[in-house]
């Protein structure tokens, strides 16, 4: 039972944490806790006081074990994507009224309303509408749920990508993915919880406070994962110690730490170094093989666009992504477009050049994934999340100039899968695709919704710092209750 | 049946505690006058110290007997890597145990003190405290020229024992003190050490934030006070009402908080420092504009105009603000910020830092939220003795080294990890909360980076100067957005250095450093995490990093060794300055063994063999963990 009281407006409660402070962090104390948490007491902070990775219970049943966010970084244009304005035909070459306030970012020039580049058609038998930049990603509209209210606060890449990532445009608090993990702890021993696949050109702008855990313990934070051959840091050393010398070393390691440990008085934490060891040994073979794609048929490397130039590098790192949530891995966070400008959605050139080619490269890859999910069974129990940090302007950055500027006023993203109600549209922009004004969905809404889809209360999954019960959302967040099955 | 009442006691107290949204009021313990307290007299022991007394008059109500104290061998490496971050030789831990001086420990203490390198030990243990980190994050993380002269300002504030209330005075208002140098104006540095939002969606807005940073590193690292939570309404729990948090936030409202040209970095230029090449912060204004109490913390909702000044919670020191002389360029608020922290009335200041020496040297603080002691804090394990190392450390001139001293010449220091007891004692104290032994401690990032290169022979031991860029895999590089620019490694000689010389780069924190749970820097740290991970132990199996130490070691001991068992058994002295054990030199020599005929097609297959031996010592828990 979970109880409902005694949140937002007061974010600094107690928890077991504190009270185990309180009581003196002394015996007492932590009978007290234990004795009130059995009876139930805790309920609020059911999974909040355990900072291991051992699995844990969710708040409250649901189908999404796994999520898959797919970061289009640099922000797609939603008019051009999946929030169709038929009225910037008639609007064309005009400018935005001037009641419509906005930050022009970067002081880039300000053009004239510009329709989308590419015809929209509708999907599915939902029939919601998307463009020719996705028409793979449009037969599985059936499957998804587009929110065309989204909104966020910041207007630069890097803090609007921290924002979408961590819930404030500040750095330094835990990720998304962290907070996943922190909740669910992990399912598999051998490879990390929460994995982050970057872009081969580059990382995000702002960097590793994308995927930090903040004031978390580092347990919880994303681990680089490359597609080819050690996928993991520091998964092998140097060839002449591999193999039988390492074992070597190990039992050689392993019978020192022991006779250490016996003269130590057994402390727990050098148990749990001492079993890390073979968990390294174990993770060492076992994570290449998560990569290891010579076991996939030909027709799913080919489904995914795998050997084909512009899809190979997306289709691989969505393929492995599936191969990720088989093994149990919470979270999974893929990034198309990498370093700066054109090099990611970064349209501020040419709309149609800009997602001509990193359309071209995901949308295949990612209709590939939600089929292949769906096939495998997988769909139902893997949260599929795509968008950018913010959407872009409607019109252009001059005239004749066919870019658009950052937009984080409206902006479209979708889910599939994990629980979400398959061919639904939610939330309005204005006519011409600008703001956001109906239903409108803040960032701390989408996090929301996710954890709420992998069985978590956003208001109930905390972690006590300096003084203050975190979260996500913070004092924000509510739950799309629409697009949930 | 008495027990059951006991015990249903404990039970009511606390469900009161927990339902009663209770609040600190003014005569929360942290905030009440600093008393000297009565030093506790022993049943069964005369003549112990200070320290030892209040220690084991809490042992002794609970029956427990603390542990012996512990081997020489073992102490002396726990002094070393508390006091300088470093392992001592086989050849100091020999002449420390053969020292029959009863001072011999003492005088160690002192010769430890007094090296340099003490400094750059103790400036770490700082940093975490102040955020520091040389870049300013978000868009483009560039690194803020001339900060690690704050660093540096820091080493050798610690070095050469600076009283903490000068040191307070400089890092706050190095500008606005009586005789500024640049070297007290570089200390200011400690404000701007933050990040720095270079592109701020609303640069106005973001002028709150910064105030925020402040506020929240000035009160958390000299107050342990959480003023950053009154912002936007009244602490929850502490009496810190909303207009405090302004009141207090002034103080950096006359300088450069508005949003200025991009490459000054949110400070002052030169010439309005007053100083070339110093990345500090200064006034610029003399009476700054009015700064207004925001409604729920809200930029867009202004009320009314606020004074600057102190917190309200120590009534008889707070004092009215003064506007600063006529001839004053700056506002003098942070002088008289930095005026109410180091007063020596002030409960909290010496409290707060009293308990972090002695949580670096202890292992836990006597409050265990360093950077808390409101309401929220964790109840002092030794409330006495904590006010009584409060008001030595005033009235022994605010000495860090003298307070270091006293704590580490105490008998609990000295006790070892093995209580013949410790079955019973688990019972009643299981978290060591009372001190009946030495818990064993894992080295930090930064202690077990520069052993490694200690031990191996390859630590240099360069002091000051410009940050060093270790060598990172290419796969680290990727995760740069501007990777050709973002990393330029420098000369091998300098990546030698010790890590307090390492940059700090908030988009990329060194992966290894990291695993080890070198703190994110966005906000002040007190206490760090400590995890075991299997990253670290991936980390430690495969870094390119530990190989060529272990490879270096073992070249060293194969030039200077002919015999294998004689290269071997140097190796257990270099790493862990000690001899091994007949069947210690046994098994390794048994691994060498093996390694070496798995080697054998190699022509340097010895020195793999023995390197690989080196390795494992490295990995070993021997080596990781401080007795």
């Amino acid at each position: 039972m979970i109880k409902k009281t005694n949140k937002k407006a007061f974010p600094c409660g107690l928890t077991r944490r504190e009270l185990t402070w309180q009581m003196g962090n002394g015996f007492s104390g932590l009978a007290l806790t234990s004795l009130l948490s059995g009876s139930g007491f805790f309920d609020d902070n059911l999974i909040a006081s355990d900072e291991t990775l051992l699995p844990k219970p969710s708040h409250f049943k649901t189908s999404a074990k796994s999520c898959i966010f797919l970061t289009m970084n640099g922000g797609p244009s939603q008019v051009d994507t999946f929030d169709y304005k038929p009225e910037l035909q008639k609007y064309a070459g005009k400018t935005l009224p001037e009641d419509k306030k906005y930050i022009n970012s970067g002081g880039r020039g300000v053009g004239y309303l510009t329709p989308n580049w590419r015809p929209f058609q509708p999907g599915g038998e939902s029939g919601i509408l998307i463009s020719d930049y996705f028409p793979h990603v449009r037969k599985h509209a059936d499957k998804l749920a587009v929110v065309r209210s989204c909104h966020a606060d910041s207007h630069a890449h890097g803090s609007a990508l921290v924002q979408m990532n961590t819930g404030m445009p500040l750095i330094g608090r835990p990720s998304l993915g962290s907070w996943v993990t922190y909740g669910l702890g992990n399912q598999n021993d051998s490879l990390p919880a929460y994995v982050v696949m970057l872009d081969k050109r580059g990382g995000p702008i702002s960097g590793m406070p994308n995927w930090s855990s903040g004031f978390m313990p580092a347990t919880f934070q994303g681990t680089l994962f490359r597609p080819t051959g050690s996928p993991i840091l520091d998964l092998q050393g140097p060839e002449v110690f591999s193999g039988e010398a390492q074992r070597n070393q190990l039992d050689f390691l392993d019978h020192l730490n022991h006779v250490h440990f016996q003269s130590r008085d057994k402390p727990e934490e050098l148990a749990a170094r001492i079993q890390n060891y073979e968990l390294a040994y174990r993770m060492q073979s076992e994570a290449p093989e998560a990569v290891e794609l010579s076991d996939e048929s030909s027709h799913t490397l080919e489904a995914y666009g795998i050997g084909k130039t512009s899809t190979d590098e997306f289709g691989k790192n969505c393929l492995i992504a599936r191969r990720l949530v088989e093994r149990g891995v919470r979270f999974i966070q893929l990034y198309s477009g990498g370093g700066h400008l054109e090099e990611t959605w970064d349209a501020h050139e040419s709309i149609e050049k800009n997602h001509g080619q990193h359309g071209l490269e995901v949308d295949q890859p990612i209709a590939a994934l939600l089929d292949d999910l769906d096939q495998r069974g997988l769909l139902d129990e893997t949260l599929v999340v795509w968008g950018g940090e913010f959407g872009r302007m409607p019109f252009s950055e001059g005239k004749d100039a066919p870019g658009r500027n950052h937009n984080p006023y409206g902006f479209s993203m979708w889910m599939a899968g994990g629980g979400v109600k398959g061919g639904t549209v939610y939330g309005e922009t204005d006519e011409f695709g600008f703001e956001a004004v109906v239903d409108k969905v803040h960032v701390h809404d989408i996090h929301a919704t996710i954890l709420h889809l992998m069985g978590m209360d956003h208001e109930l999954l905390t972690y006590f710092h300096q003084g203050r019960k975190e979260s996500l959302t913070d004092v924000h967040g509510r739950i799309i209750n629409e697009i949930i099955a | 049946m008495r027990r059951c009442f006991v015990v249903l006691g404990i039970f009511i107290i606390s469900i009161n505690i927990l339902l009663s949204e209770e609040k600190a009021g003014l005569d929360w313990w942290s905030f009440q006058k600093i008393i000297r307290p009565e030093i506790p007299k022993l049943e069964n022991s005369f003549n112990a110290k200070p320290i030892d007394a209040f220690i084991r008059s809490e042992l002794e109500k609970n029956n427990i007997k603390p542990s012996p104290v512990s081997s020489p061998d073992r102490l002396i490496k726990r002094i070393y890597y508390d006091l300088v971050g470093l392992p001592p030789s086989y050849e100091s831990v020999q002449s420390f145990i053969n020292d029959k001086d009863i001072y011999a420990y003492e005088k160690l203490v002192d010769d430890l003190l007094d090296s340099s390198h003490f400094g750059e030990r103790w400036a770490r243990h700082w940093f975490d405290v102040v955020r520091y980190a040389e870049t300013n994050g978000y868009e483009r993380d560039e690194v803020k020229p001339n900060i690690w002269k704050y660093r540096d300002w820091v080493i050798k504030a610690f070095n050469s024992n600076m009283s903490y209330d000068q040191f307070v005075k400089e890092q706050l208002a190095g500008d606005e003190i009586d005789e500024p140098t640049e070297s007290s104006v570089i200390a200011t540095g400690m404000l701007r050490a933050g990040t720095w939002n270079d592109e701020p969606n609303d640069p106005h807005e973001y002028k709150y934030e910064r105030l925020e940073d402040m506020v929240d590193v000035v009160s958390t690292a000299f107050l342990g006070l959480t003023v950053r939570c009154a912002r936007c309404h009244d602490h929850k729990f502490d009496p810190i009402p909303q207009v405090d948090y302004y009141r207090m936030a002034a103080a950096f409202w006359a300088g450069t908080i508005d949003p200025g040209s991009r490459s000054d970095m949110g400070g002052p230029n030169d010439k309005q420092l007053g100083y070339e090449k110093v990345f500090g912060w200064t006034d610029i204004h003399r009476i700054p504009p009015p700064l207004h109490l925001l409604k729920n913390g809200d930029p867009h909702k202004k009320t009314f105009i606020v004074k600057p000044g102190n917190l309200s919670l120590v009534a008889h020191l707070n004092r009215p603000i003064m506007d600063p002389p006529k001839n004053s360029k700056t506002s003098w608020r942070r002088r008289q910020l930095a005026e109410y922290i180091t007063n020596s009335d002030n409960p909290l200041t010496a409290r707060v830092m009293v308990n972090r020496i002695w949580q670096h040297l202890m292992g836990k603080g006597i409050v265990a939220t360093p950077n808390n002691f409101g309401l929220k804090s964790a109840i002092p394990s030794h409330p006495e003795l904590l006010d009584w190392l409060a008001i030595e450390f005033v009235e022994g001139g605010w000495s860090i080294k003298r307070m270091i001293k006293m704590i580490v010449l105490s008998e609990t220091y000295k006790q070892g990890l093995i209580n013949p007891s410790s079955n019973e004692i688990m019972q009643i104290d299981p978290d060591n909360r009372l001190l009946w032994k030495r818990d064993i401690r894992r080295m930090d990032a930064e202690v077990l980076r520069d052993s490694l290169l200690e031990v191996s022979g390859d630590l240099n031991l360069k002091m000051g100067g410009e940050s060093f860029y270790p060598d990172l895999a290419p796969e680290v590089l990727e995760g740069f957005s501007r990777k050709s620019s973002a990393w330029a490694p420098s000369p091998h000689k300098d990546q030698l250095r010790r890590s307090v010389y390492m940059i700090s780069k908030r988009h990329l924190l060194v992966p290894f450093m990291k695993a080890f749970d070198f703190p994110s820097s966005e906000k002040p740290c007190g206490n760090r995490n400590i995890t075991t991970v299997v990253s670290q132990s991936l980390a430690m199996l495969n870094n390119q990093f530990i190989h060529s130490r272990s490879l270096n070691l073992a070249r060293t001991l194969i030039e200077t060794h002919e015999e294998d068992r004689e290269a071997m058994f140097a190796a257990w002295k270099k790493i862990f300055s000690r001899a091994p054990e007949s069947d210690e030199l046994d098994v390794s020599f048994k691994h060498f063994q093996k390694q070496k005929s798995i080697f054998s097609g190699k022509d340097n297959a010895r020195l793999l063999a023995l390197s690989s031996v080196c390795h494992v010592l490295l990995n070993s828990n021997e080596f990781l963990y401080i007795d």
